[in-house]
């Protein structure tokens, strides 16, 4: 087949939720609906745990999601509610997604954004950074 | 990249506007022809009798291999569809056959309305109530009809 075949925004978000409500790997990074009558499938909460050999290690993130109309053209926007200090997050906990994601391809999805922060964790730059105390939220 | 769309999808596009089935509208999205936007009206006679049902429909790469893929956008009452739009019918999973069309299918979800499958839940408390209860279940899908599908003037 030469058409170049491109997945819908609202079924490829169904695809990213189904994967996520199978469960997958470790269970490092986890993502749901915030509402889960939401049609347009658009507030997530999401989880991460802090990456092994880290200041990071053995912390649990929670974070917000939002997949926008034009999502996956364009990124979604993400917040950490958990406080956390790293580079590419605000001092209000939003992430700044071109310093995360550059060059943002439609095939990323939420997983890879969660896996990015997650590889975001083992950077020196951050390693060195002063963390806030456990659990503490924005 | 319409010139590289399969021709069985270019033909299906074709019957589907040019001889559209009885209360069933289906159209291609301009920036993406393997989705279509959706129109089904609830049969006469059933629940959702008056409503106008919005669906979105995608033809996934390996279609007709693979099944179309397809939910309601329209919040609507009904034991085969859950809280997503989803839609519990055979055809669309294990019962799928490439000699089915997207037209059989938009034929299928309009039957499913007029004969809904409680015991083939999806959503399980509707289904609950539609068993239990089938006056008071065939009143909420009349007035979900009513709130949320009520058709465009």
């Amino acid at each position: 087949m030469g058409d170049n075949v491109v997945v819908p925004r609202n079924f490829r978000l169904l695809e990213e939720l189904e994967k996520f409500e199978k469960g997958q790997g470790d269970m490092s990074v986890s993502a749901g609906l915030v509402d889960p009558e939401d049609i347009f499938l658009t507030n997530w909460n999401a989880a991460i745990m802090g990456t092994a050999g880290t200041p990071f290690e053995g912390r649990l993130y929670s974070l917000l999601i939002e997949c926008g109309p034009r999502y996956p053209t364009v990124p979604p926007n993400v917040k950490f509610t958990t406080q956390i200090n790293m580079s590419c997050v605000s001092s209000t906990g939003v992430v700044d997604m071109k310093k995360l994601c550059p060059g943002w391809k439609y095939s990323n999805d939420v997983e890879h954004v969660l896996n990015m922060l997650r590889t975001e964790m083992n950077k020196s730059e951050n390693k060195r950074l002063r963390q806030p105390p456990e659990a503490a939220t924005y | 990249m319409a010139a590289s769309l399969p021709r069985r999808i270019v033909k299906e596009t074709q019957r589907l506007t040019q001889e559209p089935a009885p209360g069933i509208t289906a159209t291609p999205y301009e920036d993406n022809l393997r989705y279509f936007n959706v129109l089904i009206s609830g049969p006469s006679e059933s629940c959702y009798d008056g409503g106008q049902f919005k669906l979105e429909l995608f033809l996934p790469a390996d279609y007709p291999m693979a099944p179309p893929k397809v939910r309601f956008l329209t919040k609507i009452f009904h034991p085969n569809v859950d809280k997503l739009g989803r839609i519990c019918l055979d055809i669309l999973k294990d019962k799928w056959s490439p000699a089915l069309q997207i037209r059989t299918v938009l034929l299928s979800i309009q039957a499913l309305l007029s004969a809904p499958n409680p015991d083939d839940p999806l959503d399980n408390t509707v289904a609950e109530l539609w068993k239990t209860d089938p006056d008071a279940a065939h009143a909420k899908a009349t007035e979900w009809t009513r709130t949320y599908a009520r058709a465009a003037a």
